[in-house]
């Protein structure tokens, strides 16, 4: 065996590093696009943006003073999500007027809270959930009111701010001013 | 010898696959769960949506029995189709049907409907002539109190306020829960299930004429309180102690 | 017979495996450790092999795409022959590699093979438990039914409550900003691809270090593991007592493996698949997720925090959980091996497994899920009705009607959310009845608003008829005296 400090072989070592240091430019060059790609989910939401207003159907659909639920085809969709994109939500026509538009998804862990007209009560499935008519919890683990999508009234039809799944930490319901337009 | 072991070992596999097809474990047709809008099954609608109040068969439970002959004859589709899709408001009866805030689809509501009809109804409807479902002349109070005290009295006891065999129709809370369909329903039909006999056994041997029937429910329907009692005083009131 | 040799000594030249193999196959164990208790770690490996091999053949018809996947299993379900016996050795061969790590897991732990030189084993074997928890998971998914969908909902509610980073990373599990096909393709991608290569990568490592390190001997009370004598100790064991691995101690890890595929294939064909359950339509509301058998425990816990304590635990838990796994043969790396000598470690064992084992049977119920549609289902028993007045009727009435009877149970059937109710009017007052319902309090929803007086009176005059007959109803002894005082009062005046 040569000794390491030969100089034929420290030679040979540092092209082996060298090479080296050419494959770690090579892969550093290559990540960018491969960190865009993956991270895309979630970054692409300042870009092109995920919320988008929807229509919920003609106002007729919702009579005053009483709570109905509604579906509506998700703004960011692909052909092949099939029936996952139709996202349900629950709206409730105040006075003829104002309206409220919950999201499905219980505050505590997402699962799916149904309305019960006769106690004015939306119930959790999962973990028991209850929150009152306008929203706010009721009883059970949920720390907050369900999530409120911003809604507006164009031409006699009712349009949410939607397109991304509440989360529990999503922001706080907007309680601003409802715009109305009339037609 | 190689033969035979070709052979047993082709017979095991036979007898596997074909043991397999018919294994306990094997998801039938019926294992695909159908979208709950699209169940048209009247034992299934009936046991979700409508056990909990009228009975597991029909009968027994908080509301009117629907398993009751009675009931068929004087109820028709169309009423039983607009009770269950719109609900009674100003009693415990709920909408049914989407359009009216319910679960439920106009396809749904008739399969309930004909399977009430078709489960239920035994009896040939000419068998007995039971009072109309709606009133077809208006009842006079006045005539009812003395219809009450003939026909309902003995269990319900001096003017309704509850006897040994039956409690209070006139307590106000009571009356402010039920409309005057309901009375007039539970006088023809009858809870026989719970010991609330029908329109022909309050006394033996005397059904309650049409006009009967009008008179009491317009005799308990003037009793009812215009405005709704207050909570503290009814909560205790009914049982007489305070008053 | 000798074409065969021949062949195998035309390779051998080759690929001049031969040696190695043997040397593996002969590896000397001690002799007392070809037991039954040594067999688990191998029908892990045997099961996980298993499941590679049934899960290939099920992607041969499975569609990853979310408009399509539960199409294809009901494809796999109803129309392709033993296209559901695969499923259900798929499903069953998770259930059994899940019991069998983590028996094995136990058995490790008891007997002390987790302590010095064999720390890396043991953290190789902790990355495994969790890639098969991860497997389990992740299959659960690719099952895309109603389950699935708010399954992964329920992640996406835990994973926000990361702080800073939390909705990015919901929008980075899910693909996109909601549940939808772009997420079944990339749990499809970590249950195909990712996590079963590292499986095999870690499994390899697992391995490998089993045969470097030689298996554990058999633990016994007052041998002492000490860094600086084991490794010598083990050798002069070996050489004392050992045998070759084959034959000696491979016949029962080559049985028990052979079993558990048996039950495996037993429960597929008695049992069936799982599910699926109903489409993953999210506007089908009349449903209750659940998830798997596996998970119960945390579905139990998620309900049993109380909600201010609740995120922390759920982020920082885990966390805890996984470092103290990974510590243990650091903390615990030498001393006594013989679990006759480490009350402790049987304690912590019986302890996890008996507060698994509840929370698990406590999720198979459900007792503080309300019964959704027990208000229209489950009627009240008739003798609760029988002799009852017009008003109590009502008032069963407006139990039914105002969804009492979700939380509520009466001769157990109902929710079991709140407490049942067959003899409360033993324990409480008309006036206590009132104030629970108008007020509600102890995760009761206040009814206040939602009730008129009328419906109020009727429910409370129901609610006073339930309790045992003989057994006289709670009243209130100072409203008694109260009564009793206005009625003797005015009674002077009048005479």
């Amino acid at each position: 065996m040569t000794s390491p400090e030969s100089p034929d072989l420290s030679r040979r070592g540092f092209l082996a590093k060298l090479g080296l240091l050419f494959n770690v430019g090579v892969v550093a060059t290559l990540s960018a696009p491969i960190l865009a790609y993956v991270l895309s989910p979630a970054s692409r939401k300042s870009n092109a943006g995920y919320e988008s207003w929807v229509p919920l159907g003609s106002l007729d659909h919702f009579p005053s003073g009483q709570t109905r639920f509604a579906t509506y085809r998700n703004p960011v969709v692909h052909p092949w999500d099939g029936e996952t994109a139709d996202i349900p939500c629950w709206v409730r026509n105040v006075d003829g007027k104002k309206f409220q538009v919950f999201a499905i998804n219980c505050m505590h862990l997402g699962c799916p809270v149904r309305w019960f007209p006769q106690s004015n009560l939306f119930m959790c499935p999962c973990h028991g959930g209850a929150y009152y008519k306008d929203g706010s919890r009721a009883a059970g683990p949920p720390e907050r009111g369900l999530f409120e999508y911003p809604n507006k009234i164009e031409g006699g039809t009712l349009l949410i701010h939607a397109g991304e799944m509440p989360t529990p930490v999503s922001r706080a319901c907007n309680k601003s001013e409802l715009v109305v337009i009339d037609s | 010898m190689r033969h035979s072991i070709l052979f047993l070992l082709s017979l095991a596999l036979a007898i596997e696959v074909s043991g397999c097809n018919s294994a306990p474990g094997k998801p039938g047709p019926e294992s695909k769960v159908l979208p709950p809008d699209k169940i048209l099954n009247f034992d299934s609608l009936y046991q979700q949506n409508c056990a909990g109040c009228h009975g597991a068969q029909g009968s027994g439970g908080a509301a009117i029995g629907l398993n009751s002959q009675v009931y068929l004859a004087i109820a028709d589709d169309a009423t039983i189709r607009r009770v269950t899709a719109e609900g009674v408001p100003g009693t415990a009866m709920p909408a049914f049907v989407q359009s009216s805030g319910g679960m439920l689809t106009d396809q749904q509501i008739n399969a309930i409907v004909t399977g009430i009809r078709t489960r239920w109804s035994k009896s040939n409807p000419t068998d007995f002539a039971p009072p109309s479902y709606a009133a077809l002349t208006p009842g006079d109070p006045k005539r009812g109190a003395e219809a009450y005290a003939t026909y309902c009295s003995s269990c319900h006891g001096n003017e309704g306020r509850g006897g040994s065999r039956a409690g209070s129709i006139v307590d106000q809370s009571y009356l402010s829960l039920v409309t005057d369909q309901y009375l007039r329903t539970i006088v023809i039909v009858g809870r026989p299930e719970i010991g609330h006999p029908d329109w022909r056994g309050d006394v033996a041997g005397k059904p309650m004429s049409q006009q009967d029937v009008s008179d009491v429910v317009a005799w308990l329907s003037a009793q009812r309180p215009k405005i709704p009692n207050q909570l503290s005083s009814s909560a205790n009131s009914s049982e007489g102690g305070t008053k | 017979m000798r074409l065969v040799q021949q062949l195998g000594e035309w390779f051998d030249e080759r690929l001049q495996l031969g040696r190695t193999l043997r040397e593996v196959m002969e590896h000397p164990v001690p002799r007392q450790t070809a037991s039954w208790w040594y067999v688990f770690g191998s029908a892990a490996l045997t099961i996980f092999v298993f499941q590679i091999a049934t899960g290939i053949l099920l992607a041969l018809v499975y569609v990853p795409s979310g408009a399509e996947a539960w199409n294809s299993l009901q494809t796999l379900n109803q129309q392709i022959a033993f296209g559901w016996f695969i499923r259900a050795l798929h499903g069953w061969g998770s259930n059994f590699m899940l019991a069998v790590v983590l028996i094995h897991m136990a058995q490790v732990f008891l007997f002390g093979a987790y302590k010095f030189p064999r720390e890396l084993t043991w953290i190789a074997g902790v990355f495994l438990l969790l890639m098969t928890l991860g497997m389990a998971f992740t299959g659960q998914i690719m099952r895309f039914d109603q389950d699935a969908y708010w399954g992964l909902g329920i992640g996406a509610s835990i994973a926000s409550r990361v702080p800073v980073f939390g909705p990015a990373l919901v929008n980075l599990m899910l693909g996109g900003p909601i549940i939808a096909g772009a997420t079944l393709s990339r749990f499809f991608a970590l249950h195909v691809f990712v996590i079963p290569g590292l499986l095999i990568a870690f499994v390899g490592l697992h391995l490998l270090l089993v045969l470097k390190l030689g298996v554990n001997e058999w633990p016994m009370p007052g041998r002492i593991v000490r860094r600086a004598t084991y490794e010598r100790e083990y050798h002069e064991l070996i050489q004392r007592d050992g045998a070759p691995f084959v034959p000696y101690a491979v016949w029962k890890d080559i049985f028990f493996s052979g079993f558990i595929l048996l039950c495996i294939a037993a429960c597929a064909l008695l049992l069936g698949p799982f599910g699926p359950s109903g489409q993953p339509d999210p506007t089908i509301i009349q449903t209750a997720p659940r998830p798997d058998a596996f998970f119960l425990w945390i579905y139990t816990l998620l309900s049993y925090l109380p909600p201010a304590a609740e995120t922390p635990i759920m982020l920082i838990g885990p966390v805890i959980g996984i470092l103290v796994l990974l510590a243990l043969p650091f903390v615990a790396g030498e001393g006594e091996k013989s679990w006759r000598r480490r009350p402790i470690a049987v304690l912590t064992i019986l302890l996890i497994a008996v507060a698994l084992g509840t929370m698990t049977q406590l999720g198979e119920h459900t007792p503080w899920s309300p019964v959704m549609d027990a208000w229209s289902s489950d009627p009240i028993p008739t003798e609760y009705l029988k002799g009852r007045t017009p008003l109590e009727h009502q008032g069963a009435l407006v139990f039914q009607a105002k969804q009492c009877h979700n939380c509520h149970s009466l001769a157990n059937d109902g929710g079991k959310r709140g407490p049942a109710l067959d003899s409360v009017a033993l324990r409480l007052t008309n006036d206590q009845l009132i104030r629970q319902v108008i007020q509600g309090g102890g995760n009761m929803p206040a009814y206040g608003k939602n009730l008129s007086a009328a419906e109020t009176t009727a429910l409370v005059k129901f609610l006073e008829t339930l309790h045992p007959p003989g057994q006289e109803p709670a009243r209130d002894a100072s409203r008694g005296v109260a009564v009793g005082a206005i009625e003797e009062q005015p009674s002077p005046k009048q005479r």
